[in-house]
């Protein structure tokens, strides 16, 4: 029976794979994915079990008996909660329509024209993203301040707008720079001018990576923390990342909610990178796994 | 004198097709420069010469030039020695550590075993998680008394603690947290690079009797190299600017054992209310920052 297995398997594998190397492979692939996912797993067990069962001194990896959708309600039955939600994922979709609509014409400039001072541009783009950003943040708050953008949405959206900008840019670039300027001529000769040029030709052969840079925008902005501590003050402006405090205070964390609460934080982003992820690895190939 | 008109109005148009070209593609960049001008060029500049003033935050218009007073400060202040020796060790550990098991990881996801493809598509899957989930995750699990590990330590008739707030152990846990985010993504770049190189180089190789270690020594590993060395450039740089792991897992503590410079930054300006004080760490870590800018603009060039 075993032989039958083994040899049935044997048969599946390529030349070269041995059944014992396949076995090496799948137990290192095991221990790997074991320290992957088990802190994965672990979370989404805590906030699917009794409070009870939460404080248990015994390993029970899954009681069935004990499982809850009480964490669950009480992080979504809390208004607060709930408008951090709406806060992080308005500003997440306004920073990335503001990144892109920005980002798409600067990064087809720096791919398609040659002026002068355009190398200083794509220098400029690519130390940007290097900067300290706790030095950034001292000044850009007074310029906030002065803006009367402090405590709104508007000036989060801006924070992380430029925030991912330079990336987003480079990115689009690479993907701009792949499509043949022939292309471009064409559409020259039916009398394209350059925007239309842009949005009939660039946009929809490039749409993958626009699909990558908007998923990468929306990330960054739904996973800041700094940013939001700062510009933030009131409950109409802060988002997920600080929404996780709710269930916290000095003397006592209800480990439940938070977990439960943490959960829904990485849901959005999560199925988002599942439906780019085929294309996030192939833009890492074709611009050498630069930026993230 | 027909010619001379025609190359004058050649000229003309060369002229004004360069200029149309130079307005366009200006034009193009101009909103996204305006943003970059206001929310970061200004910025920066404005935060190195804070670095050379006393500013404090309860009256920021207040600013008096005080030259070098905040650098001569800086140098005597044991803080900043300690937060730069831990960022300089934390970053140099995870990078390292990202990097060796992301290599190895890529290696692995390169076997062609059946379900190989499941694992692939699973991977990155940690690097997406916000920071603060990752923080609360590795924090639940080491909590006191119920906590994962603590449980799986007790079992084991380990001693139990939580490790966050133990001198020893609080630093190596953000190292931990670091690399559980960012080994899955150098893999998946390093496993990319590993699939464009030709198969046909494995199998000369193998006809000239390379051994396993030789193949990998002489083609894998030349041809990740540049890849590799962007990835860890960048991952230097992010990893020495981030603020969100150790400020939200231990806030520098315990006794400013993980306290690194972004968070010492972050401490000085919006509790202590030093912005001049602050603004020259800040520029410390740029000038830092920037010397490794100029190693990754070296690279690209060398593409």
């Amino acid at each position: 029976m075993v032989r039958t297995l083994v040899t049935g398997f044997e048969a599946r594998l390529d030349d070269g794979m041995t059944v014992r190397r396949a076995a090496f492979v799948y137990a290192t692939l095991v221990l790997y994915y074991g320290f992957l996912l088990i802190p994965i797993f672990w979370l989404v067990r805590s906030s699917i079990v009794t409070d009870e069962m939460l404080r248990a001194r015994e390993l029970d990896l899954l009681p069935l008996a004990h499982l809850t959708a009480e964490n669950y309600a009480r992080v979504l039955g809390n208004g607060t909660f709930r408008s951090y939600f709406l806060n992080s994922t308005l500003i997440a979709i306004a920073t990335t329509l503001l990144t892109l609509g920005v980002g798409i014409p600067a990064a087809y400039s720096v791919s398609r024209f040659d002026y002068p001072g355009r190398d200083y541009v794509v220098l400029g783009l690519i130390s940007s993203q290097m900067l300290p950003l706790v030095l950034v943040l001292i000044p850009f708050f007074t310029v906030m301040f002065r803006m009367n953008l402090v405590d709104t949405r508007m000036g989060l959206v801006f924070a992380h707008a430029v925030g991912v900008l330079p990336f987003v840019v480079w990115l689009l670039k690479g993907y701009f720079d792949a499509i043949p300027e022939a292309l471009d001529e064409a559409a020259k000769m039916d009398g394209c001018g350059h925007l239309q040029i842009m949005y009939r030709i660039l946009v929809p052969l490039s749409l993958p990576g626009i699909a990558v840079a908007g998923f990468y925008a929306f990330v960054g902005s739904w996973n800041d923390y700094l940013f939001v501590s700062i510009l933030s003050q009131s409950t109409d402006t802060r988002t997920l990342p600080l929404g996780l405090q709710l269930f916290q205070t000095a003397q006592q964390v209800d480990w439940g909610a938070v977990t439960a609460a943490a959960v829904v934080t990485a849901v959005p982003v999560v199925v988002l990178f599942a439906l780019v992820r085929q294309w996030l690895v192939e833009g890492m190939s074709n611009t050498g796994g630069k930026g993230f | 004198m027909a010619t001379s008109t025609d190359r004058l109005s050649a000229y003309r148009k060369q002229f004004v097709s360069l200029s149309t070209e130079t307005w366009l593609g200006w034009g193009l960049l101009l909103p996204a420069a305006l943003l970059m001008g206001v929310i970061i060029l200004y910025p920066i500049l404005d935060g190195i010469l804070t670095s050379f003033q006393a500013r404090s935050f309860l009256r920021p218009e207040i600013r008096e030039f005080v030259l070098l007073a905040n650098y001569r400060a800086l140098v005597r202040d044991g803080v900043f020695w300690t937060a730069l020796w831990n960022s300089a060790v934390l970053t140099g550990v995870s990078v390292a550590l990202q990097f060796l098991l992301g290599l190895g990881l890529a290696l692995l996801l390169k076997q062609q075993v059946p379900g190989i493809a499941v694992f692939r598509s699973i991977t990155m899957v940690t690097w997406v998680l916000p920071v603060i989930v990752i923080v609360i995750v590795f924090n639940w699990l080491v909590q006191p008394g119920y906590g994962l590990v603590n449980l799986i330590l007790a079992e084991l008739g380990l001693p139990t603690d939580y490790w966050f707030s133990n001198r020893t152990w609080a630093m190596p846990l953000i190292v931990l947290m670091h690399v559980w985010k960012n080994a899955p993504f150098f893999a998946i770049a390093l496993f990319a690079a590993m699939q464009s190189i030709p198969n046909e180089l494995y199998e000369a190789a193998k006809m000239d009797g390379a051994s396993a270690v030789q193949q990998f020594r002489y083609i894998t590993l030349p041809n990740i190299s540049y890849v590799a060395m962007i990835m860890i450039v960048l991952h230097v740089l992010y990893t020495f600017n981030n603020f969100d792991f150790v400020w939200l897992s231990t806030g520098g503590g315990p006794l400013r054992t993980t306290e690194v410079l972004p968070t010492y930054v972050y401490k000085q300006a919006f509790q202590q209310y030093a912005l001049g004080y602050a603004a020259s760490i800040g520029v410390v870590m740029l000038i830092i920052m920037m010397t490794f800018t100029v190693v990754y603009v070296k690279l690209e060039d060398f593409d």
